[in-house]
């Protein structure tokens, strides 16, 4: 048997997908999720106080409306509830398949269909491909020499152990990005000791995270419109946003003034500050949206490290300055594995053409979503949709449109495949890396949105309404259609 | 033959020790005769201090490095000089030199020297700190540590100086190797910078601070009735090393440290007017006037373990 559309994993992404495409009546298609539960990345980030930097009315989808959040940037379980409400309300809880881990993908041409191999279970033939794992979704611990030597609690900041209790213990933090500047000051107010072992300081601007009232709320909820108002309101502003962040531009320095203000004001020590202060442009690497992150770095029972790490040891993390730092537990608050130049699993294509390979020296698509010689499969969060100032979830919802748009026109007409055309797909990265050379991201700073050889594979280097133009239609003159052939048997299933 | 720095950053990662890899307990202690005693204890404590000072300027060359692989390098570096201070510290509560295990102060002239990277450093060109601090490094910590290790018969000194003078060679292949690099601007810029350095006031406070502190070391050695030929040897070793450098030849800033040297070496120039004036000078200062403890100063440890 084959379905028409398989969905690969069950975050924000694909429960999305799995939305609009039941909105334009493909109801034939199956969520693979390897977890027990939805949510991806919010189902993973559970820390102590991991919230969204993006405000909630925005990070959301406009086809799915929350006109109640409770904070002006909400935490992550009012998200993930937020997921499993979508979930709900769509009823495409019966769609989805717990406990499938893909192993990979196969291309076959002859009958236009893609075999998914899974880990646990029996192959599944599906005629369209969603690749909707994220870029967010893998997550280990860190490569420093020794790390397997550690007898203590090791806990990274995506797989949070909540049955471990941080009263009274003594604990480190390794990593100062997005997630350790959530975690630094919940564990803070527990912790005997929290030592916060940093190697590049980020730009930090304060976030006013307040409470919504309920008349807010109830404004919100009677008139849809304002609510609109409200998310066209974040949404303009996040773009300006992007005039001193995605480009170097005296903007740039208006960013790093406000920042450095904030760090004078928060930090009186000289030496703290220098030690806290970015030698990079604003922008290069993801703006940090705290206030608690320094008024806690400067409490009592915390202290910030810089010292280069030399290795782990038994009991602690051993610095280049000679010193073993001991600790009961060390908090890996380093990030994903963001895959920039290799595939979730394996991916092959036409002739067996392996999509690892191609992506060996950095990942590239066609308009982020689809890959000249892969047909029918479409990525969400694909090469080169990355939003350094916006909303993900406008670029998510933009690319789910176009990938729904395309799949609802291969099944309308009944065509076999729709697979981009390679000038069509060189024609558009070029002008992608062409214009990511203005960029604050390529301007010399190393960040995970760079491979190891500079490219950047991640990032879209420009506005989010440019973003979403650009997947407003679906050109088929960019696309190789091939016609389904009587006796294949190939039926839309939409 | 140009250096391959990621090899190097790599072999900084490779070679790293920790004072916990040092038995601070082993026999050998007693091995420091009364006399010696008494007179090594200043001397670690400046040669502490020096390796701190040091340890700061590695770290406002961290600011300027134009390479991520020399900026990494430059920041173990900074620690490195940490890791020797706090050594260092250790091996005098090893023999019984501080009172109630408290952390010594530093002369007047480092205080001086402290102060001034303090305030200034991180506004210094690279190429300024980059010739200026290997100078440091071969005349103070070179020469100092080459002349403990051939008075203090302790093993564990003897250790923990073998891990430093590691340490310090590879700091000094990478001190040379960028002295090369800057020598390859055009002489223009060279110029610029000279000049556009020395006219900072800043720059010429940094100076008076330097000189005196080179001629208070040399009179600390020879107050401990060690040869000051010692010192002059280290101090040749910076010419002899960056004369094999075309381009180190072409550095302005290389040409002036390299003739101050030379001054510093010769004993009847009207140099030493000055920089012995400017000794006297300083010792004239009350200490509580320049006496200030920026937080860079403040986490030296003789603890292994924290």
């Amino acid at each position: 048997m084959t379905i028409s559309v398989a969905i690969i994993g069950a975050g924000f992404a694909g429960i999305g997908a799995a939305i609009r495409l039941k909105d334009r009546g493909i109801t034939d298609f199956v969520i693979y999720e390897r977890d027990t539960r939805v949510g991806g990345t919010w189902r993973d980030n559970t820390y102590p106080g991991a919230a969204c930097d993006i405000p909630s009315h925005l990070y959301s989808y406009s086809f799915a409306p929350k006109p109640d959040w409770s904070h002006t940037y909400s935490g992550s379980a009012e998200i993930l509830d937020y997921i499993d409400h979508m979930v709900e309300s769509s009823s495409v809880a019966e769609h989805i398949r717990f406990g499938h881990t893909v192993n990979g993908v196969a291309y076959d041409a002859e009958a236009g269909e893609w075999i998914i191999d899974f880990a646990e279970h029996q192959p599944v033939r599906a005629r369209c491909v969603i690749v909707a794992s994220g870029p967010l979704s893998n997550a280990s611990f860190p490569n420093i020499p020794g790390i397997d030597d550690y007898e203590g609690h090791k806990i990274h900041s995506a797989r949070w152990d909540h049955d471990y209790d941080f009263s009274g213990k003594r604990v480190a933090v390794v990593g100062t990005g997005a997630s350790g500047v959530q975690i630094i000051p919940e564990l803070v107010k527990v912790a005997d000791s929290v030592k916060v072992f940093q190697r590049t300081p980020g730009w930090v601007l304060p976030r006013l995270n307040a409470r919504t009232s309920g008349l807010f709320k109830r404004i919100l909820t009677d008139v849809p419109l304002a609510q609109k108002a409200v998310r066209a309101a974040w949404y303009w502003g996040h773009e300006s946003v992007a005039l001193g962040v995605v480009w170097d531009t005296p903007l740039t320095r208006l960013v790093e003034t406000l920042s450095t203000a904030n760090l004078r004001l928060q930090v009186k020590d000289p030496w703290l500050r220098r030690q806290l202060t970015p030698d990079f442009s604003a922008g290069c690497k993801r703006l940090l949206m705290t206030s608690e992150y320094y008024p806690a770095l400067q409490a009592d029972n915390c202290k910030l490290v810089t010292w280069p790490i030399a290795r782990l040891s038994a009991k602690g993390i051993r610095t280049v300055e000679g010193i073993e730092h001991q600790f009961d537990a060390i908090v890996f608050a380093t990030g994903f594995d963001v895959s920039k130049s290799g595939t979730p699993f394996r991916i092959t294509g036409v002739d067996g053409r392996d999509l690892a390979s191609e992506w060996s020296r950095g990942a590239f698509a066609y308009r982020s979503v689809a890959v000249s010689g892969y047909p029918n499969l479409y990525f969400t969060f694909g090469p080169n949709s990355g939003p350094g100032h916006n909303s993900a979830l406008v670029y998510m919802e933009a690319q789910i449109d176009y990938i729904v748009e395309a799949i609802s026109k291969l099944f309308q007409f009944g065509w076999k495949a729709l697979d981009v055309r390679p000038e069509a797909q060189h024609r558009y990265n070029e002008n992608i890396q062409q214009r990511l050379q203005s960029t604050t991201w390529n301007s010399g700073c190393q960040s995970w949105y760079l491979t190891e050889d500079g490219f950047n594979a991640t990032m879209f280097p420009g506005f989010a309404t440019q973003y979403v133009n650009q997947l407003k239609t679906v050109d088929l003159d960019d696309f190789k259609i091939t016609a389904a052939q009587s006796q294949s048997g190939l039926v839309p299933a939409g | 033959m140009a250096m391959d720095m990621d090899n190097m950053l790599q072999m900084i990662r490779d070679r790293q020790w920790a004072l916990a890899d040092i038995d601070w307990d082993a026999p050998g202690a007693d091995l420091i005769e009364p006399e010696l005693w008494a007179k090594l204890k200043p001397f670690m404590s400046d040669l502490m201090w020096i390796e701190n000072v040091g340890a700061r300027g590695f770290a406002a060359l961290a600011k300027k490095a134009p390479t991520p692989t020399l900026k990494s390098i430059y920041e173990h570096f900074h620690a490195e000089e940490q890791k020797h201070a706090n050594a260092e510290l250790a091996l005098m509560r090893r023999w019984g030199m501080l009172d109630n295990d408290e952390i010594p102060a530093p002369n007047v002239n480092v205080q001086l020297v402290i102060n001034w990277l303090d305030r200034y450093s991180d506004d210094m060109k690279l190429s300024f700190l980059g010739t200026v601090i290997p100078m440091l490094e071969v005349a103070l910590d070179g020469a100092l540590i080459k002349f403990i290790t051939d008075e203090v018969k302790d093993p564990v000194a003897q250790e923990v100086f073998r891990r430093i003078n590691s340490d310090e060679s590879r700091h000094l292949a990478v001190d040379f190797e960028v002295m090369d690099i800057l020598g390859q601007a055009d002489i223009r810029t060279l110029l610029i910078e000279l000049v556009g350095g020395w006219i900072k006031p800043t720059f010429l406070i940094g100076v008076l601070s330097y000189f005196p502190l080179l001629n208070k070391m040399r009179d600390n050695i020879v107050a401990m009735g060690v040869d000051e030929e010692r010192l002059y040897q280290a101090m040749r070793r910076y010419r002899s090393v960056g004369e094999r450098s075309a381009f180190t030849r072409r550095l302005p800033m290389y040409r002036i440290v390299s003739w101050q040297a030379r001054k510093v070496i010769d004993r009847t120039s009207k140099y030493h007017w000055l920089a012995d004036s400017l000794v006297v000078a300083t010792n004239l200062i009350p200490m509580p006037l320049v006496h200030r403890t920026p937080t860079w100063s403040q986490e030296l440890t003789y603890e292994p373990v924290a």
